[in-house]
């Protein structure tokens, strides 16, 4: 468990540190999670940071990918499940689940993840379109970083009305 | 420059708005009273210096021009007093008052909109000095019989003809350019035979010589009288008449003196208005440095009082209250956390008890500085009394009580229009068409509307009573019907049920559509705008004896009195003002209705029941109406029980609104109208009566 803040914390300073720094090119930091196996990136431009342990109070009448608002230093935020998001089956939340708060056109939000992984350069020109058949609803590109695939979210879809 | 004009012109419209809005209040009732005070004129003069010169700082020249006429004007009644105004001059001066804050409002309107202001406002100035003139000239006529050496007396009364023979004669221009001014001419005096006044008037063959024009536009049509009573009934009747550029009234007793005396000057006859404008000026030279003393030293207290008083951009209170809240819940995090319990903190508790102290002076006071008078929004209503008194010919006063009561001023800003539909309502269908319906109604002649505003606790009570007709039920009824608004049969309408149709969108008891109502609109717009506020409105009327509107309304939005309850170990909260009662009650109290809903029996009603359980889904909870607390809410036109676990307490409460993502799910719409964090920094749902009951209909069928 210590690991889990460990790491949590390693990213946050990082994310932190991030601020500063610009990429030159078309190279962009995507903070990269893990939810029901899949590996998902997302600009860190758009993550504020990541939170652990919080408890959500639920809401009545609404799909049920959204999980409710949480009390963010006084602030209230809608949370959504990524899994349910994607139509996949609940699984508890463990330790190791974690709430990436995401900034998306002014609107906070936070995501359900299983676990978040690093952060990492990705350079868009490399990144490929998801054939067709399989794409998905959040993700319209990819790209393989040894061996592992990695789906970009689209943060706008992401706040988009979906039922 | 952009940015200091920016800052400016908001002061401005600030500074002008509220001149304006207390000349309305002082013109009110000063009407009232049939007369101005020395000290009314005083503001007005002042009101209207101030005006002109910040207008023409910002170049806004029909505002100046208009306020400066108007200033003229008081500066002549100010060194000459009332006194010297005939009755019927007073009621002119109130109306022509009347229109000229009307038409400032109108151009502050434009400046405020950014739209180009107006250019010609010369016919309305030209209002203004003809009774500037008006009011001069009889005086001048008593200064000539006075000092016959006074210079400027004989100004406007020079180009008159000999050729009328009267002592008393009123000249009239047409427009420029409006052609036939002999036909005009012709016309005005068979409308003025009507009348019945003895006159007479030159050129006088304007019916059959179209030459006659060319003198009529160059030297004016002159009317002659015999009294000056019969000149100013015509001058009432020529300033309707269209067409008509400027008309004076020419007193030729005090042009014969003055003729007697010294030579006849034969002055060159052209339009009179511009002289007339400064002809108080030099008269009256001498007067201002008496005068000054007075009203120098009356503005001098004036501005001492206005020191202690700024003005704060809303906002910034906005925010100072969202901190004060963040305070106040911070504060009782910190004192009541968890890891303090069972350990023995002697000074840290002294140290809390201050600092609870300490917060709830800085809630007071941030919440006090956002109070503002209900007197503003009350004080409109005089003028629209009157001004509908006038022209529905329906003889009505309005009696404001309690206007110093203050409320948010949020609530202020959104409770102007409900106000302002209902007065409406109450003068246009309320009060009796006649005087006659009146009497025999046993009533006083003169219709009544009492405004009214009270403190209860945590609420405002509004309300707007008129003496009038009431309701008719079965009128509204079979309206309802007619346009299809019922959802039962009539019958089952209930006299609260039938008065809170008045409400429905779209009804409307008037069949034509007149000025100020009819159109079916208004009444759920005033519905919709106190809801808005989180108020309630209710209806009381009896046939015959007058109806009365209240609105209850919450005294601020920000911070709610709410009592927070449980269900399935989730934090609820109901604002207070929706509560009417909580009870403990017994399964075999519950009866159900054929479609096997759930209700119960309070004071001998009965209610439906609504199981927050149910209607959310929720998981946990109590099941068994035996282990459980009902909440008998109402709202203003529902009325039943919630069932829920357990009540934990009153608490005041920062109300915080829902992210705005969760509007694409209509969250309103499931009965939760906001939220709030607790003391503990868990979160609360704030739910909307209103709405949990439409939720539940919606669920059931």
């Amino acid at each position: 468990m210590p690991e889990t803040m460990q790491s949590v914390k390693n990213i946050n300073d990082e994310l932190e540190r991030l601020e500063s720094v610009q990429t030159p090119g078309n190279v962009v930091r995507f903070l990269t999670f893990i939810s029901d196996g899949l590996h998902f990136g997302v600009n860190t431009n758009n993550v504020i940071e990541i939170i652990n342990n919080h408890k959500i109070r639920p809401l009545p009448m609404v799909p049920d990918y959204v999980r409710g608002i949480i009390n963010l230093r006084g602030q209230t935020l809608p949370i959504i499940d990524m899994r349910l998001r994607m139509g996949k089956p609940f699984q508890e939340y463990t330790p190791q689940t974690c709430i990436v708060i995401l900034e998306i056109e002014s609107n906070m939000i936070g995501v359900v993840v299983d676990s978040v992984a690093q952060v990492i350069d990705i350079d868009l020109d490399k990144t490929a379109p998801i054939p067709t058949e399989n794409r998905q609803e959040l993700t319209n590109s990819m790209i393989s970083i040894d061996g592992t695939v990695i789906l970009l979210l689209e943060c706008e879809a992401l706040i988009e009305n979906h039922m | 420059m952009d940015n200091g004009t920016g800052s400016l012109l908001e002061t401005y419209l600030f500074e002008t708005g509220t001149l304006l809005e207390q000349l309305d209040e002082l013109l009110i009732t000063a009407e009232q009273n049939g007369d101005f005070t020395e000290d009314n004129v005083n503001e007005i003069f002042r009101s209207m210096h101030t005006i002109k010169g910040s207008s023409a700082m910002l170049e806004f020249n029909s505002l100046m021009e208009i306020a400066h006429h108007i200033e003229d004007l008081f500066f002549y009644i100010r060194d000459n007093g009332m006194d010297t105004l005939t009755s019927d001059q007073k009621s002119e001066l109130f109306n022509l008052m009347f229109s000229s804050v009307d038409k400032l409002r109108e151009e502050v309107g434009k400046v405020e909109s950014s739209e180009p202001l107006d250019t010609n406002i010369d016919g309305f100035i030209q209002d203004i000095n003809n009774f500037l003139n008006k009011i001069s000239n009889k005086d001048s006529s008593e200064a000539a019989g006075d000092d016959t050496e006074a210079p400027a007396a004989a100004d406007g009364a020079a180009p008159t003809p000999q050729q009328i023979d009267a002592p008393y004669a009123l000249q009239i221009f047409f427009d420029e350019g409006c052609g036939m001014e002999n036909l005009r001419a012709f016309m005005l005096v068979t409308a003025l035979q009507e009348i019945g006044k003895p006159f007479n008037f030159y050129p006088d063959d304007v019916e059959t010589n179209s030459d006659s024009s060319e003198y009529i536009i160059e030297n004016g049509f002159f009317l002659g009288f015999q009294t000056e009573e019969d000149a100013e009934s015509a001058v009432a009747h020529v300033s309707t008449v269209g067409n008509v550029r400027s008309y004076e009234i020419l007193d030729l007793t005090a042009a014969q003196k003055e003729e007697e005396s010294s030579q006849p000057q034969s002055e060159p006859v052209q339009s009179p208005q511009p002289e007339a404008v400064s002809q108080p000026a030099p008269k009256k030279a001498p007067a201002p440095e008496k005068d000054k003393k007075p009203a120098t030293q009356s503005s001098g207290s004036h501005g001492s009082a206005k020191q202690s008083l700024i003005s704060v951009n809303l906002s910034k209170l906005d925010s100072l209250m969202a901190i004060v809240g963040e305070i106040v819940i911070t504060e009782s995090m910190v004192t009541s956390s968890p890891e303090l319990q069972n350990l023995k903190l002697d000074s840290f508790l002294k140290s809390a008890r201050q600092l609870r102290k300490l917060t709830d002076d800085l809630q007071d006071i941030s919440m006090s500085l956002r109070m503002v008078s209900v007197a503003s929004v009350f004080q409109k209503m005089n003028r629209i009394v009157r001004d509908m008194s006038k022209t529905l010919k329906r003889d009505t006063k309005l009696t404001i009580i309690g206007e110093n009561t203050e409320v948010d001023k949020t609530i202020v800003d959104n409770i102007g229009d409900p106000i302002m539909h209902i007065v409406r309502n109450a003068m246009d269908h309320g009060i009796e068409e006649t005087q006659e319906e009146r009497i025999a109604a046993g009533k006083n002649p003169q219709g009544e509307i009492v405004l009214s505003a009270e403190h209860t606790g945590s609420e405002v009570i509004i309300s707007i009573k008129d003496d009038g007709r009431g309701v008719n039920p079965d009128a509204v009824l079979a309206k309802a019907a007619s346009q299809g608004l019922l959802t039962k049969p009539e019958e089952e309408y209930s006299q609260k049920e039938i008065l809170a149709l008045l409400l429905a969108p779209g009804f409307s008891t008037n069949t034509e559509v007149t000025e100020y109502s009819g159109r079916g609109v208004g009444m759920d717009v005033v519905k919709k705008n106190v809801e808005s506020v989180g108020g309630v409105i209710s209806i009381s009327s009896e046939l015959g004896k007058g109806s009365c509107f209240t609105l209850k309304i919450p005294l601020t939005l920000a911070i709610v009195d709410g009592m927070e309850i449980s269900v399935g170990g989730s934090i609820f909260t109901i604002p207070i003002a929706n509560i009417r009662q909580s009870f403990k009650a017994k399964e075999s109290d519950v009866v159900l209705d054929a479609a096997g809903n759930e209700m119960i029996r309070c004071m001998d009603d009965y209610y439906p029941i609504i199981r927050l359980r149910d209607l959310y889904a929720m998981e946990e909870g109590c099941t068994t109406i035996d282990d459980g607390i009902l909440m008998w809410v109402e709202t203003s036109d529902k009325s039943y029980c919630l069932f829920v676990d357990e009540l934990i307490g009153e608490q005041q409460i920062v109300v915080k609104p829902l992210p705005s993502y969760l509007n694409n799910f209509n969250i309103q719409n499931s009965g939760i109208s906001g939220c709030t964090i607790l003391g503990d920094g868990n979160i609360s749902l704030i739910l909307d009566v209103n709405n949990v009951y439409s939720a539940s209909q919606n669920m059931f069928f």
